[in-house]
């Protein structure tokens, strides 16, 4: 879930996550395709970003106190914004340029329709920067597809961004062997030229680090799933329903909503609600799959939790509770936004900036709609027991051909678009320019066409601030989203190998493919749960055993990033 | 260049047609009949022209089409593309494990899963796709007025240029859980029907996708092949007292059947390409157990798992077994007294 929560932070984001990456992620791999993805594999024999000597590799952290946030960050939470915003009062983090006017070739994955290359957004922030970026926006839905055959080309772009569930098969291995290593730009002190990412947290940071060496520039994370229950609160409200707090309590409500003659059911897939209410290890990225537990590490599909958690989920589809739509599995799978405006189904589990982009997509023309999140319930009534998230998700690479001066110009980009909320830069980064790509009225921002059109991914790809959730138009929506992380961030653990980076080695990279459609086809009623665990007694065999040795090696040698 | 005149000479009796040879005795000493025992070289600075004009398509199926056979090499690898600066480098640069990924693919139950699928779906749509072109030309050609046959054609040719992302969610929209037959039962007490995720009738369901889709399409080469039968057949069976289904069985359809042995022929040989997208989008739908075909197991462990010299490996197989019965099915072609895809 990283990928998601990672965009749950800024406006900017909005454009980003909002209209588009989040349901590009959901529709073509995101959500459901986070078990399969995650870092797995490296040529060499693998290996982790916790090792002893990788400390000395990582940035020093030196806070940015520009801005201070309406609501400050708690239990992995992000920060939180809700006042109003005042252009007289930004601040300025980049007083000089750092830029030295070279050129800097950026992929990057895109969502939506990408504008001209000399458009009045990307001029500004080239000025701004001082230095000519030429964005290569790759279709963010199919970047997997590309990225292998650039990668595998001998001409890569100088800078690369690669979002973590981008980083299945054998790309880990490509990173480590086609970029650069940051250190001596960015380790210990050095990076005190760079205020803005000086100010991006460690945690994040440790994740950057690729075989050993600093190569990534981190778009941090709350640390708290990402995945929110979201339900039509009007219709709720109107209808006497309650959230629920048990499973049992869920399967009744659902019973209550489905009216398939009127076109009404009561949700989507809930599968990942089930993981979390059962407490399932996360899936997200194999290693946060593995805990130890009495001195052994237990992978998430050895549980019997993950189990009840399909059987449950299969019996939400079976009793026929579930939008038919979900049934077709995620690359049918259309938008949700419309039929959940439309009332067909009343709740879906999805990132939760879809909390704040479906209230302003439905805003003018649906003012009864009200979307929101209900917290995670435990499956017996109790508290939940939830799992930590990676604390960084997508990252922008450079590459090793690439001259030291490019290198610093990278940088100096990165340290534009890491700037806080609060900020001159922030503001140009993630909204344009003021008059031309968005208003101000009333201390709430608007985008105009143009800048709807011109500012949307691109420069917020590269680097960003601590994870800042900040929604001037919808304050009330910023304040929940950040309330409900920190009450759930309360019942949060971090499982043994949280905060690394960790590169399964090659044999095993292929090992648990296919868990996920398995996953899909149990609760769908094509698969029995007895074939589940026939799959884990395969796994096993065939290399799960070994895998669970070489992580225990890991353990023991490098020790966990909590303790 | 005195060479030169005694060659031309030559190619100017060939090439004026069989004239001395038709002339007779005469000239039948002259050794300018057969075409084999000119020399390459002559054949050569006779056709040159001719030759440089194929250069360009050549050249595009030796770079396109013949060079990446080379590539087929990673499928005895267990290829790492970013191994070093470049794919092909790396290609190098890999172990090299033999048959290991033949040995897999061939223990892989997927796999034998995938090759089951392939082969059902073949055989379905060869007895419920591939004669409804024939009917519809059939019908077509017997349509009298130009204006509807020319709208007719129209209609059915349409539904070819839909993207296939775009039948499969108008088909959602008609037959899904939630679409307009479904909604239709419920409105009248049944239960809803949800064609799209049933993995039993999941081939049936593909197979009436192509139909919709390409049938139309389909009759082009029929309407074609039956507009070169001349009239004055039929008219002389009428004369005969033939009626409408004799003339069709006695002067249509053998007038159809090379076109038909040769379409077979062709179709055999794509047996195992039964519609990559289609069923690569409706694969989550149904599971791969129901859906998965070689091209979707081929792109799932390439390029989605990273795997390719395994996926490479299965590639190649399916290429073997195309080519084999592609050369049966020309064989069975000869052996029925049609002309095939090509004669020795």
């Amino acid at each position: 879930m990283t990928p998601n929560a990672s965009a749950a932070s800024a406006p900017s984001r909005r454009s980003f996550l909002a209209s588009t990456a989040v349901v590009a992620a959901a529709v073509a791999g995101g959500v459901p395709l986070l078990s399969a993805c995650g870092a797995s594999d490296s040529g060499s024999g693998g290996g982790t970003s916790q090792g002893k000597g990788v400390k000395k590799v990582l940035p020093a952290f030196v806070a940015n106190n520009v801005v201070t946030p309406d609501i400050p960050a708690k239990n992995g939470s992000a920060l939180g914004f809700t006042s109003k915003l005042d252009l007289a009062t930004l601040k300025t983090s980049v007083p000089k340029k750092l830029g030295k006017g070279g050129k800097v070739s950026i992929m990057s994955p895109f969502w939506g329709s990408p504008p001209k290359s000399d458009n009045a957004y990307y001029k500004a922030m080239n000025a701004l920067i001082g230095v000519d970026v030429a964005w290569q926006n790759q279709d963010g839905n199919t970047y997997d597809q590309k990225l292998g055959a650039v990668l595998a080309s001998s001409d890569i772009p100088d800078v690369v961004v690669i979002p973590g569930w981008n980083m299945g098969g054998k790309i880990p291995s490509a990173i480590i062997n086609k970029f650069a290593d940051l250190g001596p730009y960015l380790s210990g002190d050095a990076i005190k030229e760079y205020p803005n990412l000086a100010a991006i947290p460690t945690d994040a940071w440790q994740r950057s680090v690729f075989g050993g060496k600093l190569r990534g520039l981190p778009q941090p994370s709350p640390y708290v799933t990402g995945i929110v229950p979201l339900y039509r609160k009007d219709i709720f409200d109107k209808e006497g329903y309650e959230i629920p707090t048990s499973a049992d309590e869920f399967m009744a409500l659902c019973k209550e909503i489905t009216n398939a003659k009127a076109k009404r059911w009561a949700c989507l897939d809930m599968k990942w609600t089930a993981f979390q209410a059962f407490g399932v290890l996360s899936g997200s990225e194999k290693p946060l799959g593995w805990n130890l537990v009495d001195g052994k590490l237990i992978n998430r599909i050895e549980t019997p939790e993950y189990l009840e958690a399909l059987e449950w989920t299969r019996k939400l589809f079976a009793a026929g509770y579930v939008h038919p739509d979900a049934k077709l599995g995620k690359s049918a799978a259309t938008d949700p936004g419309p039929k959940f405006a439309a009332g067909e189904f009343l709740i879906y589990a999805n990132n939760i900036s879809q909390w704040w982009s479906r209230t302003a997509e439905q805003a003018t023309q649906n003012p009864a709609y009200k979307i929101w999140g209900m917290d995670i319930f435990g499956h017996d009534g109790g508290n939940p027991s939830l799992w930590a998230e990676q604390p960084a998700g997508i990252f922008a690479f450079i590459s090793k051909n690439a001259s030291e001066s490019v290198i610093r110009d990278a940088l100096a980009v990165a340290n534009v678009t890491a700037a806080p909320y609060g900020t001159k830069e922030y503001m140009l980064t993630n909204y344009g320019v003021e008059g031309t790509h968005y208003t101000v009225k009333n201390g709430v921002p608007t985008k105009t066409d143009q800048g709807n059109n011109e500012v949307i991914n691109a420069y917020v790809m590269v680097a960003s601030p601590a994870a800042t959730i900040a929604h001037p138009d919808f304050p009330e929506v910023a304040k929940a989203q950040v309330e409900w992380q920190q009450r759930m961030g309360a019942f949060t653990k971090k499982s043994s190998f949280y905060g690394q980076m960790i590169t399964e080695p090659s044999r095993y990279t292929n090992l648990g493919n296919d868990f996920e459609q398995l996953e899909d086809d149990i609760t769908r009623g094509r698969k029995k749960i007895s074939d589940m665990q026939q799959a884990v007694s395969d796994w096993k065999s065939k290399g799960g055993d070994q895998l669970r040795a070489w992580y225990q090696k890991l353990l023991d040698d490098n020790g966990t990033a909590t303790s | 260049m005195s060479h030169s005149t005694v060659p031309r000479s030559r190619t100017e009796a060939d090439t004026t047609g069989k004239s001395p040879v038709a002339s007779g005795g005469a000239t039948g000493t002259r050794p300018n009949r057969p075409k084999a025992k000119l020399s390459w070289r002559l054949r050569f600075r006779r056709d040159r022209v001719l030759l440089l004009m194929t250069l360009p398509a050549v050249l595009l199926i030796l770079v396109f089409n013949y060079l990446p056979i080379l590539g087929n090499i990673v499928a005895f690898e267990d290829y790492d593309p970013y191994a070093s600066d470049n794919g092909i480098v790396s290609m190098l640069h890999s172990p090299w494990v033999g048959l290991e990924n033949f040995q897999q693919i061939f223990a892989d139950s997927a796999f034998w899963s995938a090759v089951q699928n392939t082969l059902v779906l073949f055989f379905l749509q060869l007895i419920l796709f591939f004669p409804i072109p024939i009917l519809l030309a059939l019908l077509i050609n017997s349509v009298v007025r130009p204006r509807v046959r020319a709208l007719s054609q129209a209609i059915l040719y349409l539904p070819h240029f839909f993207s296939w992302v775009l039948v499969i969610a108008v088909f959602q929209q008609l037959l899904g859980g939630a679409g307009l037959f479904s909604q239709l039962l419920r409105q009248h007490g049944f239960d809803g029907l949800d064609v799209m995720t049933d993995p039993n009738t999941f081939k049936f369901l593909v197979t009436a996708q192509s139909v919709w889709k390409d049938a139309g399409w389909g009759i082009i080469v029929f309407l074609a092949a039956l507009s070169s039968v001349s009239p004055d057949l039929y008219e002389a069976a009428a004369m005969d007292g033939a009626g409408r289904w004799r003339r069709m069985w006695h002067v249509t359809l053998p007038a159809l059947r090379p076109v038909i042995a040769l379409l077979l022929v062709l179709r055999v040989g794509d047996a195992l390409t039964v519609g990559f997208e289609q069923i690569l989008l409706q694969r989550d739908a149904v599971g791969p157990g129901a859906a998965e075909v070689l091209d979707t197991f081929v792109w799932w462990n390439g390029v989605r798992n990273q795997d390719f010299g395994y996926a490479a490996a299965a590639g190649l197989v399916k290429g073997v077994i195309s080519l084999g019965l592609v050369l049966a099915a020309n064989k069975v072609a000869h052996l029925m007294g049609e002309q095939g895809v090509y004669k020795k």
